[in-house]
């Protein structure tokens, strides 16, 4: 057990002075940093874009429209202006158009509307002159109908659909799914990049002890499973570090935000100040295991190569799985309780990010909870045994990479 | 005997590397564990240490599998060097100082001493990287022996030295020695074998194929090396039949002297070719032993 701690040590000490580590964590810092102010500046393009008030010409050939669209646009476009010319004038508008910037010229000869515009690719405006038309239209035909407002209004009256739980506590469980699924999907993408980016560097970490040879000193001194946990351990202290450093950022950032009175961080960031305990603590519990899980599966992959070259084709091998984990985690979203969704919260190879899904948006039964844990971590030590006869093999194994029969034939013997 | 081989059979694949192989090692002898390349010498070596575990036979310490000992009993250096090129020198001997079971602080002053021991002190902050390759070695060499292990393993440990460094080396082994290691020396330099070994062991092609003290081998072999130097024709030889020429030296010609030949006669006979300046019998050299053990057709 000591010598798991002092080979856990050399692999995180080495490699948290390193170039690569530092600046792959200066960039994670940079990317947390830029999100949480990213809304704030989309907010301000998106409010700059709003105070442009909408400007331009109609010529109204049917001689009815013209004043429902002056009344709709005297009600929800503050500061529009639109001219109306009579029909003949249409070559000194489009003129006027161009010169005076305006945004564009309105055909209307009903049923057919038609819009030239000054620049087609101003979406945002086109769609609000797309939407005053269209009420006006809708209040024009309802008059010819003979609708009084009143019954207009009854026409098109919505209902918001009220969701809630069965068996949940009056209002106290109540879901916002729509919350929920951005947390989930920002925690869950977290624990997918953790083990590509830390489960990487224990396939390379391995693969390089290897071509350097050192392996083999180390091999006489210490029994296969400890340096394949030394390894592991290391490396996730590393991971552990960089996450931690992440996350004060974001909740620095947040306090910050407030203090300058910006107010709180937009989307899953927001969010990840205010998760329950109770939530944090399954996120790390899935974190750890689903870590344990997969780097020994990234072990035993680089330990079968025998350059650090080869060691990328092993890893996509196993990078697949986990992006099978994500995408079955991302589906479940739509039906957290679905089929799906139940059975690959069960299998080691998903559970760890679709279970921690699951945990957000829906309430597993605890029976579901339970067997996912006990699978996944009968899945670990699985996967540390069979990895570690691997690694006992294919670390002292140089030359060709062995085919799977030659493995299966070495593990026998 | 502290060190025993038993019927040692190891398999790869269809090739059998190690053919029962038994030897045994006293307690604080220096054996040269000798073979031509591919003999098997480097399976033995991580048998022994239980680096791979043997089809049958068993290797026992004391008595005792030698496995079931912690990492301090022995010493490994593998043929294939290999250290963490970014790891600065003293932190690299520091933690290979804990893997063979050191305390943090043992290891310091130990890493210290040695690092002293073998010149090294001016690279102490360097990277491994920076150091030269004779200097890397150096320090695999150290981090082998820093713990002061009973069993010291060592799989061609001159190679890539230069002469003082070599020097350096042999006094540290000669040292350690001396004060009751047991040491194992795998190497292709029989010169230094001969300087170094007083037991060694041969192997070839998996099969032991000689056993024992080096001093006691030649003298078993007779002293069989007839050396001749003669002022004259250099061809006299070609006359006697059973003497085959071993070498032609610029200033000797060394023969193997078959038994039954006198040689009286040959002294005769080269007198008979000018003036004879030089005639010795000598024991064969361990270069001459090895290569007439496993040289071609053995």
């Amino acid at each position: 057990m000591r010598m798991i701690f002092v080979l856990a040590r050399r692999d995180f000490m080495s490699r948290v002075k390193s170039g690569p580590y530092i600046i792959t964590t200066l960039l994670g810092m940079l990317v947390f940093i830029g999100l949480s102010f990213a809304p704030l500046l989309l907010d301000y393009f998106a409010s700059a874009f709003d105070e442009q008030p909408l400007d331009f010409i109609v010529v109204d050939y049917s001689g009815e429209f013209f004043p429902f669209l002056a009344e709709v646009v005297a009600e929800n476009e503050p500061g529009g202006v639109i001219e109306e010319i009579q029909p003949g004038g249409e070559s000194e508008a489009f003129q006027r158009v161009i010169d005076e910037g305006k945004l564009g010229l309105l055909l209307v000869d009903l049923p057919e509307i038609a819009f030239a515009a000054l620049d087609g690719s101003n979406y945002v405006s086109i769609s609000r002159v797309e939407n005053i038309v269209n009420q006006s239209l809708t209040r024009l035909n309802a008059q010819k109908m003979g609708l009084s407002p009143a019954q207009l209004n009854a026409l098109f009256a919505r209902a918001e659909l009220q969701v809630r739980e069965i068996g949940s506590q009056d209002g106290a469980d109540e879901r916002d799914f729509t919350t929920g699924a951005v947390l989930a999907y920002f925690m869950i993408f977290m624990i997918y990049m953790a083990l590509i980016l830390y489960g990487n560097m224990v396939a390379s970490g391995v693969a390089e002890e290897k071509s350097s040879r050192i392996m083999e000193v180390m091999i006489a001194k210490v029994k296969p499973m400890e340096l394949m946990f030394g390894k592991i351990l290391g490396v996730g202290a590393l991971g552990l570090l960089q996450f931690s450093i992440w996350i004060a950022t974001v909740l620095t950032v947040t306090v910050l935000r407030s203090a300058m009175g910006l107010g709180p961080a937009a989307g899953g960031l927001a969010l990840l100040s205010g998760v329950p305990p109770s939530l944090l603590a399954w996120f790390v519990l899935f974190f750890i295991l689903g870590f344990f899980f997969y780097a020994s599966i990234f072990a035993a992959g680089g330990a079968v190569v025998s350059r650090v070259e080869d060691v990328n084709q092993i890893s996509t091998l196993v990078m697949m799985l986990i992006m099978a984990g994500f995408f079955a985690a991302f589906v479940s979203f739509t039906n957290p309780n679905g089929q799906l969704a139940v059975i690959t919260s069960l299998v080691p190879f998903t559970s760890p990010m679709v279970m921690f899904a699951r945990l957000i948006l829906a309430d597993p039964p605890a029976v579901e909870i339970a067997a996912s844990l006990v699978l996944l971590l009968a899945g670990v030590l699985g996967g540390a045994w069979f990895s570690g006869k691997i690694y006992r093999i294919g670390v002292l194994l140089y030359g060709k990479r062995p085919t799977v029969r030659e493995i299966a034939r070495y593990m026998r013997g | 005997m502290a060190l025993v081989v038993q019927n040692v059979t190891k398999r790869f694949r269809d090739v059998t590397a190690v053919h029962e192989l038994s030897f045994s090692v006293d307690r604080g002898a220096m054996l040269g564990f000798l073979g031509p390349n591919g003999a098997g010498k480097t399976t033995t070596m991580r048998v022994i240490l239980g680096i791979i575990t043997p089809d049958a036979g068993s290797v026992l310490w004391d008595g005792v599998p030698l496995t079931t000992y912690g990492p301090r009993l022995f010493g490994y250096l593998p043929e294939e060097r290999g250290l963490y090129p970014k790891m600065r020198l003293d932190e690299h001997l520091v933690f290979l100082g804990r893997l063979n079971g050191l305390s943090e602080a043992e290891a310091r002053v130990k890493a210290d001493h040695w690092i002293e021991r073998f010149q090294l002190g001016e690279y102490r902050k360097k990277r491994i990287e920076e150091l030269s390759k004779g200097n890397q070695q150096k320090v695999q060499t150290i981090g082998t022996l820093l713990h002061e292990p009973e069993l010291l393993i060592l799989d061609e440990p001159f190679s890539g030295l230069d002469p003082v460094n070599s020097e350096l080396l042999k006094n540290v082994l000669l040292e350690l020695n001396q004060q009751g290691t047991t040491v194992i020396l795998s190497s292709h330099r029989m010169d230094q074998v001969e300087e170094l070994c007083e037991e060694i062991v041969l192997i070839h092609r998996g099969h032991l194929v000689l056993e024992g003290n080096l001093r006691d081998i030649k003298r078993s072999m007779g002293r069989s090396v007839l050396r001749i130097a003669v002022e004259g024709r250099r061809d006299f030889w070609q006359d006697i039949p059973g003497l085959t020429l071993l070498a032609e030296r610029p200033d000797y010609l060394e023969f193997r002297l078959e038994p039954g030949l006198d040689p009286n006669q040959i002294l005769a006979q080269a007198a008979g070719a000018g003036q004879v300046i030089r005639f010795e019998l000598v024991e064969p050299s361990l270069h001459q032993i090895f290569v007439e053990r496993v040289g071609v057709g053995a």
